[in-house]
């Protein structure tokens, strides 16, 4: 007979688990080895009454292997595995053919969905196995390309495949849909702030994390949700990294080629951010993967929560360790902050007054510096617009999502093409070394920045922001080298308090 | 040792004995190296409360003085008494003013001395016209003098040493002491450079908040004129400007806009008669010029200055109308944001434009 293997989940990352049965005489009894949680050693009953169900009685003493026998399973996606275990060992079915099966069983036999199930497509591709998922599952695992997956929507169905009585449906693969659902804000909806979309525009075509300040009500929260509309779609293969975290969590099909936008607010853990917990999963950062972490009121987040995004926004990845081991995840985010610009919210407003006091504000800036600050490429100050100004700016609302959208396309695909070859897909993860020696600054704009860099002491970190800003712009702009205007836009994207 | 010296290090440790102690003394026959030769029994019988004897008794006692003029000494720390030729002698006019000064740096001053003070809790236009300050004042060899607070204190500071000028700070803590914190780098160039740190108070003296209104009278009493650039109804800026008044010296201040709190108290001061500060020439011109030492103006370093037509248009759009966001510029100057973006990036860099609060700019002061 040929082996029955489940799977388990270590990070997002599915590892094979061979179930093996032996049933030997006496009373009846199941007992199930190989590090189950309380869901795999529970399942025995799930499993039972199924089969029972099914007409398949089980007797005698029963023991269950899961291995290999130093791994910790977890989950009650091992249920379906383990019934056909017994439903081979006992006769009344028979497998030819190695394959991995996954699923949640019901006492009547029918199949609960699964977290996990792309991780585990992805395991029966690279092995060349026949995988055999929960109706509920097919989905998702669509979109995995070269697999022999077969859908099940009951332990019977399965059963009668086996003993050559019934056909089961192949999931079809699909390709997700190139269409991307209107979002709303439209970038059109929003009035005036014609500096801050253009700053989101760069950010998004570069990948530059992105800090907003502005009083309550000048549209910060807006404005970030808007930057959902103007990102370029997944591609096949970032999709397919979405997808794995996505299943890893049970959160199912994805909504197409949109990015995650992923809105954090600050009374989170840092578990439900960097990921982990008892049994280790993703967290927030791992779910902006590709997409967006946005986080509203950025000053009122614990610093030590901040200080724990700092190296995964530096290395794309987070590394979860626990006693039980340790595990990556991807945790490729563009990070989009907003804050007030003092405790009360109104300092340097044209019409309500800040009740700070010197020492508030200074505290509160205080705040909004550190080593986080250094990761993020563009600062954006948003004024409040006075309903003069509003009503001034009737009828001039700007370009719509759509155009931008194609201008920043356009720009990451030239970045694309020009640092695949070094391993990056944006200006933003540019290293050190490669700023200095494969930029094409123009000779006027390298004079240029000298001279700048000089009269407004520019630090280090400083001048290789400010180069990969212009680098995105002058993308935006079609141009190959970098001019002056590009270094001179870039500049209007630091950090000036507008009180020091 | 000087004995005179050590009588006014003790007198001035209880923080509470002024100019006026010395007529006392004067009337009762008492010398000054009496006080420090006499020991106990001169002690005893000096005309002061009985709270201040037993402090000047447990100074004298424990040797206090000399520890202090040791560490003076090792700190290069200058102590100039009331009697001192050095001792500024506009101060001497003032009926309160500081029996001793310890002065970290170099002293006198060569120029004339302009007080220029504010509130820590000032607008962004505050800072600009605070800074504006200290270097023009600084750049014709004036010497601005502040209370080396935040805000605009510290900004007609940093203002003076950007022209390479001597600058003085004031200070209501020992002059050892950094307060607040921050200003470290701040004080010691103001020390390092041609000004000085100064203060009443003994070395380690801590913060406290009712020293520093009591210092404000040390800056408006060291020089003749005083200007305030921003100061709420209530701030010590406009403690300074009642000392100032009271002692019949020039207070100027600078108008500010009608409505917000930051300028009620500098704006009340002109309604009350002193001059309103329109612009810096006016105010140096008030001084009469042959005193001025205007060979003494300071090249300020070049600014790579080539600005295009753009950025000429939008500077003289916010000269002529005031704060403006990208928005109204772009609308205004029929220009797309990108542009208006681009000028705007390279006109904060040379220093003609400045972001007046979030999302809005103005242009500079020059």
């Amino acid at each position: 007979m040929s082996a029955v293997y489940g799977v388990t989940l270590k990070g997002i990352e599915a590892v094979k688990v061979e179930v093996e049965v032996e049933i030997t005489g006496g009373l009846f009894s199941i007992s199930i080895v190989g590090l189950p949680d309380a869901a795999v050693r529970e399942s025995k009953e799930r499993v039972r009454a199924a089969l029972r169900a099914m007409g398949v009685s089980v007797r005698g003493r029963v023991a269950i292997n899961l291995a290999p026998a130093d791994l910790p399973k977890e989950g009650a996606l091992l249920d379906l595995p383990i019934a056909i275990g017994l439903a081979a060992k006992t006769g009344a079915m028979h497998l030819t053919k190695p394959s991995i099966f996954m699923g949640e069983l019901a006492l009547d036999g029918r199949l609960r969905p699964v977290r996990g199930a792309v991780p585990a497509a992805l395991l029966a591709r690279n092995m060349g196995l026949n995988l055999y998922i929960p109706d509920a599952n097919a989905s998702e695992v669509s979109l995995v390309h070269g697999i022999k997956a077969f859908k099940v929507p009951d332990l019977a169905s399965l059963l009668g495949f086996f003993r050559g009585e019934k056909e089961l449906e192949r999931v079809q693969t699909s390709r997700a849909t190139r269409k991307l659902p209107e979002v709303d804000p439209d970038f059109s909806d929003i009035k005036g702030q014609a500096a801050a979309k253009r700053a989101l525009e760069i950010a998004a075509a570069g990948h530059h994390n992105i800090l907003l300040i502005g009083s309550p009500g000048s549209g910060k929260t807006m404005l970030a949700r808007a930057l959902r509309g103007i990102l370029p779609p997944l591609s096949d293969e970032e999709l397919m990294e979405v997808m794995l975290i996505r299943s890893t969590l049970g959160l199912g099909g994805s909504e197409g080629r949109e990015r995650p936008f992923r809105p954090v607010h600050h009374t989170a853990s840092t578990v439900s951010i960097c990921g982990g917990g008892t049994n280790l999963r993703p967290g927030e950062l791992s779910m902006a993967h590709r997409g967006v972490l946005f986080l509203d009121e950025f000053t009122e987040f614990r610093r030590d929560l901040l200080e724990s995004l700092r190296q995964p926004l530096e290395d794309g990845e987070i590394v979860v360790s626990r006693a039980s081991g340790s595990v990556t995840y991807p945790a490729q985010v563009l990070l989009v902050a907003a804050c007030n610009p003092c405790a009360c919210g109104w300092l340097g407003d044209p019409v309500e007054q800040c009740r700070c006091s010197a020492h508030d504000i200074e505290r509160y800036q205080k705040k909004l510096s550190g080593p986080i600050l250094d990761r993020i490429d563009l600062y954006v100050s948003v004024p409040r617009l006075t309903p003069d100004e509003l009503l001034s700016l009737e009828g001039k609302c700007g370009e719509s999502s759509a155009v931008i959208r194609k201008r920043v396309c356009r720009a990451r695909k030239i970045q694309l093409d020009r640092w695949s070859g070094e391993g990056f897909r944006s200006n933003a993860e540019l290293s050190e070394k490669l700023l200095r020696t494969s930029i094409s600054l123009s000779t006027e704009a390298r004079s240029f920045l000298g001279s700048v860099s000089g009269a407004i002491k520019l630090s280090g970190r400083g001048m290789s922001r400010i180069l990969k800003v212009s680098r995105t712009i002058a993308d935006l702009a079609g141009s190959e080298t970098i001019s002056t205007v590009h270094i001179s836009e870039a500049l209007a994207y630091r950090e000036t308090g507008f009180l020091a | 040792m000087n004995n005179e010296l050590m009588a006014f290090l003790l007198l001035n440790a209880c923080e509470t004995l002024d100019r006026r102690v010395l007529k006392v003394l004067d009337l009762q026959g008492i010398t000054l190296s009496e006080i420090w030769n006499g020991g106990k029994e001169i002690l005893e019988n000096l005309p002061v409360t009985a709270h201040v004897k037993t402090k000047l008794m447990e100074f004298a006692g424990n040797g206090w003085a000399e520890t202090e003029l040791e560490r003076c000494g090792r700190a290069g720390i200058k102590l100039v008494p009331i009697t001192c030729k050095t001792y500024p002698s506009l101060l001497k006019e003032v009926p309160t003013a500081p029996l001793l000064l310890y002065i970290k740096g170099q002293w006198p001053p060569d120029g004339r001395c302009v007080s220029v003070v504010g509130t820590r809790r000032c607008s962004s236009y505050g800072i600009r016209v605070a800074h504006m300050l200290g270097e023009e004042l600084a750049s014709v060899g004036l010497t601005p003098i502040s209370g080396g607070a935040k805000g605009i204190d510290g900004s007609v500071h940093s203002g003076a040493l950007d022209a390479d000028g001597a600058t003085v700070a004031v200070l209501g803590t020992g002059v050892d002491i950094v307060y607040p914190g921050g200003h470290e780098h701040l004080f010691d160039k103001i020390s390092a450079g041609a000004g000085a740190l100064i203060s009443e108070y003994p070395l380690g003296t801590r913060a406290a908040g009712w020293r520093f209104p009591k210092r404000n009278r040390i800056i408006a009493g060291m020089s003749e004129k005083l200007i305030v650039v921003e100061a709420p109804l209530r701030s010590g800026a406009m403690i300074t400007a009642k000392y100032a008044m009271e002692l019949g010296r020039e207070v100027w201040s600078v108008p500010g806009r009608i409505g917000e709190n930051v300028s009620r108290g500098s704006n009340g001061l002109i309604f009350d008669g002193a001059y309103p500060l329109i612009d810096v020439e006016t105010f140096i011109g008030s001084f009469s010029e042959e005193q001025l030492n205007l060979f003494r103006n300071v090249q300020r370093p070049s600014k790579p200055e080539s600005i295009t037509d753009a950025q000429e248009k939008i500077l003289s759009l916010l000269r002529e109308k005031g704060e403006r966001t990208v928005d109204n510029i772009a609308s205004e100057c029929k220009m797309s944001a990108a542009e208006v973006l681009n000028s705007i990036g390279l006109l904060v860099a040379v220093g003609n434009v400045y972001p007046s609060s979030p999302g809005r700019w103005s242009a500079s002061l020059k």
